[in-house]
């Protein structure tokens, strides 16, 4: 149940929000899957042909697929095949991420790779508690801070002055967002997977990643991403805006039953895979 | 440290930090194997583009030192408004062993370069000790 307060929050940040006028579209090729996929009687063959429409697309995504991400042993060689392998809500989640793609570049420098460590660094957390919906977990880390390109993208001022107040001392770029604008990127997220009509596995890292104790539909998956997030800015991998490691949430720590001593499989697990993943940095 | 590269950059000699399989899954070549120019013929044929391979070390003593320290002065920075935390004591704590680690494995290296065959087992020895003292080196469980 949602406190007043955050119901008073949503509807001051969708105020805000309000103001901007070309809101980002959803990828009509994610609208069209959705819609595939809410009929039962749609095939994976089905789905694999609309997107291999888009070669361009495919390809994105099929190096994505066969990236350090998944650490597949084969070659992931067609649509298809990364549906049957990886399941049709991660490869959703590969052709929404392909889809904005450009715009997570555009947004802010490092703001991609930090994308792809904090995805990397959710796979690791998730294989380390030994989650079968492990890649599905990583796609949400890797859409985690979609608000930041709407703030980036649709309200270039409002970015201007939040960049500017984090240049100016110890602070954390949500910190100064709120300070600034009473709002911050995660309310955006939110706002965006409501427009985009996003699934809650998405929806709620994107909303609640610095306030995983609150997550009640997705809570160890936002609560895995709140982790990873922490353990990619202390990496120093990426931008997310400030160079800070934002504070840990104990409640998310001790619901996932985590132990300080796992900080050494995981970074191991995610030093190899960083080091492979730096040639996503450029799949366009 | 394995270092994914695009072909065009990968030379003869380098060793190869992952196995290389066709598309189809047929094994081209096995991980630590050392890449050769017909290697890398066949693999322009085959259209692959990366090869993953393990960095060569081309660093002096004193630039790793200064890079270590760099990095740590880089990584208390990073940590400076949550120095209360506990579980992020832990993960500084976690961060900064292994970049010594990594640092002393170097510096070995460095001081003391041994043949492709010998470096793979001081490598894999380096690799049990150091999991060991990390068990000891490690905080106790938060739990």
């Amino acid at each position: 149940m949602a406190t007043n307060l955050q119901i008073q929050d949503r509807v001051q940040a969708k105020k805000e929000v309000r103001r901007i006028k070309n809101l980002p579209t959803v990828p009509g090729i994610v609208a069209k899957i959705s819609r595939m996929v809410e009929n039962p009687e749609t095939s994976a063959a089905e789905v694999g042909r609309l997107i291999a429409q888009d070669q361009v697309l495919s390809a994105k995504v099929l190096r994505m697929a066969n990236s350090a991400f998944f650490g597949m042993s084969r070659k992931i060689s067609s649509i298809s095949q990364a549906l049957v392998i990886l399941g049709f809500e991660v490869v959703k989640g590969l052709v929404l991420t392909s889809s904005v793609f450009d715009m997570i570049q555009k947004s802010m420098a490092g703001l991609w790779e930090h994308s792809i460590g904090c995805a990397a660094a959710s796979g690791a957390v998730a294989t380390l508690l030994g989650r079968d919906d492990a890649e599905e977990i990583l796609v949400a880390g890797l859409l985690h801070d979609l608000g930041k390109v709407v703030l980036a993208l649709n309200l270039p001022e409002e970015m201007r002055l939040v960049q500017q107040r984090v240049n100016s001392g110890p602070i954390l770029f949500y910190e100064a967002e709120n300070q600034l604008l009473d709002f911050d990127h995660s309310e955006l997220g939110q706002w965006l997977a409501e427009h985009w009509n996003l699934p809650e596995s998405l929806a709620e890292p994107m909303r609640l990643h610095h306030r995983p104790e609150k997550a009640v539909l997705k809570p160890e998956c936002t609560a895995i991403v709140h982790i990873a997030d922490i353990i990619v800015r202390a990496k120093g991998f990426g931008n997310a805006g400030d160079l800070l490691v934002p504070p840990v949430s104990n409640a998310a720590w001790e619901m996932l039953g985590l132990r300080k001593t796992d900080f050494l499989p995981i970074l191991e697990m995610l030093e190899p895979k960083l080091a492979s993943l730096c040639d996503l940095t450029s799949i366009s | 440290m394995p270092k994914r590269i695009p072909i065009d950059k990968a030379l003869p000699g380098q060793i190869l930090a992952e196995k290389l399989t066709r598309h189809d899954g047929v094994l081209l070549a096995s991980q630590g194997s050392e890449i050769s120019e017909g290697l890398l013929r066949m693999l322009a044929r085959m259209n692959i583009d990366s090869v993953v391979v393990e960095e060569q070390e081309s660093r002096t003593a004193e630039q790793v030192e200064a890079d270590f320290n760099l990095f740590t002065e880089q990584l208390e920075l990073r940590f400076i408004r949550i120095e209360p935390q506990s579980v992020l004591q832990a993960l500084k704590k976690t961060m900064l062993y292994l970049a010594e680690k990594e640092r002393d494995e170097t510096l070995a290296l460095i001081n003391n370069p041994a043949p492709d065959e010998t470096t793979e087992h001081i490598s894999q020895d380096g690799a049990e000790e150091s999991e060991q003292k990390a068990d000891g080196d490690q905080p106790a469980n938060s739990r």
